[in-house]
């Protein structure tokens, strides 16, 4: 039981701290979360009911399968250079229903109920994501890491653009 | 031009005088609510628009719903295996009869009274007409499915016209037939789409889509931090049997061909990033060496060269570093929804797929890296284009004084009836006449409609 209470303790607490870097546009920190052979996907959807399942086969939204398609996503942004983030929507996370275990010791499986509102400025427009997240932690030292996540998004008719800090 | 020439006054708003070096679009053409109603019914419902795959209806019963202009229309595949295409809409109260995207179903019944229809349109059940009391009039009318007046398809390329008075399907395509097979050829068992294909939507009209699908000139500043990206990131391991198709002629040529009717291409090879060792087809060896032994070489030459291809008035088929469709549904003036799909050889290996997919999915998706920078610059557009009072752009200029392709830069295509240019200036040169088409077109049918 105490694994049990330990595992969502640290799920949520890291899920937090990830909502926070995004909402404060702190790059690097967000990077910091995640493992260097981490999984990011977001998938996409067959039809009305069943989410696309096999990255290698079917169309996600987004998949990378390093970090390092993250760090240029950032890098992009950073850039100045693309139009989708000239001026940066106003994000705010919302993270509910947080179920986590450990089956392994060094290991913790996340699942999540999430929302991001958000807000362009030259829209005038309010905004909102929403879905489900599925995560893999992995102890690194004293650290809990991010080797998986899997943003399921629900409202799949987005306006013009999609990027990790909208999800 | 007036600051509000009368919306029907159509050569107003398309300001062609080639002779004179002038190409000129009016701002009302992207901005007028009225106009767009018009371009629904006499462009949009009054010629050939692309509707899906034939493979998408592939089994008896399969089905997929789309519109065509403002109408929701119904694909199915008959019993008998033809494909047949409907108004969605019940012949009782005018309900949409099918309110999913696609499927299989024998029969369509409708959810408000049951009025039931088969797959190939037929009335089978009229719930408890026995005991309708219904007039003798209503007795006699037919009760069946509206269908759509025309329904063709081109190498699996489907196409519905809700107008009769058009030509076929194969005159309407014309040369650019042409330039469809160097996509259907790639593909022997024939094409497919890649499952999870998605739509999204912009707030700007229609046109802007259709502009920037012809535009190699936005490339470099639009799309600058994908260029940096790539650049940045180390040399990509290219499978053995590929590296012979690497080039190492890294002179930029570049092109466009344009066509009656509104279709055109811009191409180019030999600029960074369209290695063709960066494309999805020589990844599959065994298709590869298939489609390679069937077209030749000067095809295939044409094949892993960049090609953006617009279908007029809603298909844009891009293949660079992997092999988009693209087609949209005007919803207003300024509002526009795109349905974006990967497409693929049936049959494709497990490697070559993937290949293709991660390709696909970081230029093209709105979660990707690139095309999610022109939807906000169409928005952009569609907000400064509001500026009336500043004139009509300067858009359509670029390449109008450049001189004809010669014959030989398009050895290996049979485009016989095509303005075509080709020029070693390299992607900077970015011709903006094959634009010049789709406009005429527009104008064509706009007129036609008086």
């Amino acid at each position: 039981m105490e694994t049990q209470f330990d595992a969502t303790a640290i799920a949520t607490q890291l899920l937090y701290r990830e909502s926070k870097y995004l909402d404060q546009r702190n790059w690097n920190g967000w990077l910091g979360l995640y493992a260097d052979d981490a999984t990011f996907w977001v998938p996409g959807w067959r039809n009305e009911d069943e989410p696309t399942d096999d990255p290698d086969q079917e169309l996600s939204q987004i998949y990378h399968s390093s970090r390092r398609g993250l760090e240029e996503r950032v890098m992009r942004v950073e850039s100045g250079k693309s139009v989708t983030a000239m001026p940066l929507p106003r994000t705010t996370h919302f993270i509910t229903n947080i179920v986590a275990s450990s089956v392994e010791v060094a290991t913790i499986s996340v699942e999540a109920n999430w929302m991001v509102q958000y807000f362009q400025p030259h829209r005038g427009e309010r905004l909102v994501n929403f879905g489900d997240y599925e995560l893999t932690l992995r102890r690194q030292g004293d650290d809990w890491l991010i080797t998986h996540k899997r943003i399921l998004l629900k409202n799949d008719l987005v306006p013009a653009l999609l990027d990790f800090y909208m999800l | 031009m007036t600051a509000h020439p009368d919306p029907r006054d159509f050569k107003a708003l398309i300001d062609d005088r080639p002779d004179e070096g002038v190409f000129r679009v009016h701002r009302d053409v992207y901005l007028d609510q009225q106009l767009f109603e018009l371009e629904m019914a006499r462009v949009f419902e009054a010629t050939w628009v692309f509707i899906g795959l034939t493979s998408e209806v592939e089994q008896p019963h399969d089905f997929i719903t789309r519109n065509i202009g403002r109408q929701p229309v119904l694909i199915t595949k008959d019993e008998q295996g033809e494909i047949r295409g409907f108004l969605n809409s019940c012949r009782h109260r005018g309900t949409l009869l099918c309110p999913r995207a696609s499927g299989n179903k024998k029969f369509h019944a409708c959810a408000y009274h049951g009025w039931t229809y088969s797959s190939s349109g037929a009335m089978v059940n009229l719930t408890d007409q026995q005991t309708g009391q219904y007039p003798e009039d209503f007795n006699q009318q037919n009760h069946d499915l509206v269908p759509i007046p025309r329904l063709e398809s081109y190498r699996g390329f489907l196409f519905g016209s809700l107008s009769v008075q058009v030509p076929s399907l194969s005159d309407h395509l014309g040369g650019a037939k042409a330039l469809i097979d160097l996509v259907a050829d790639q593909a022997p068992d024939g094409l497919e789409f890649v499952s999870g294909g998605s739509r999204y939507t912009f707030d700007g009209n229609w046109k802007l889509q259709f502009e920037n699908g012809l535009d190699a000139y936005h490339f470099a500043s639009t799309h600058a931090s994908f260029v940096d990206i790539v650049r940045q990131r180390p040399p990509r391991d290219v499978p053995e049997h590929i590296q012979q198709f690497s080039t190492d002629d890294h002179r930029i040529v570049a092109g466009t061909v344009s066509f009656d009717r509104g279709h055109a291409m811009s191409w180019s090879k030999g600029a960074p990033g369209q290695d063709p060792a960066g494309r999805p087809l020589p990844y599959d060896q065994q298709n590869f060496e298939r489609v390679r032994d069937a077209v030749g070489e000067d095809r295939l030459s044409w094949m892993l060269r960049q090609r953006n291809l617009t279908i007029f008035p809603n298909l844009q088929i891009i293949d660079i570093q992997s092999l988009q469709v693209r087609t949209w549904e005007p919803l207003a003036a300024d509002k526009t929804r795109m349905v974006s799909h990967c497409l693929a050889p049936k049959g494709e290996s497990p490697e070559g797929r993937r290949f293709r997919i991660r390709q696909y999915e970081e230029f093209f998706n709105t979660g990707g890296l690139a095309s999610s920078d022109d939807n906000v610059m169409y928005e952009l557009s569609q907000a400064g284009l509001s500026a009336t009072l500043a004139g009509t752009p300067q858009g359509f200029s670029r390449g109008m004084a450049a001189e004809p392709a010669d014959s030989s830069s398009y050895s290996g295509l049979s485009l016989t009836a095509a303005r075509k240019t080709a020029n070693e200036a390299g992607l900077g040169f970015g011709d903006e006449t094959g634009i010049h088409a789709g406009y005429r077109e527009w104008l064509r049918l706009m007129e036609a409609g008086e």
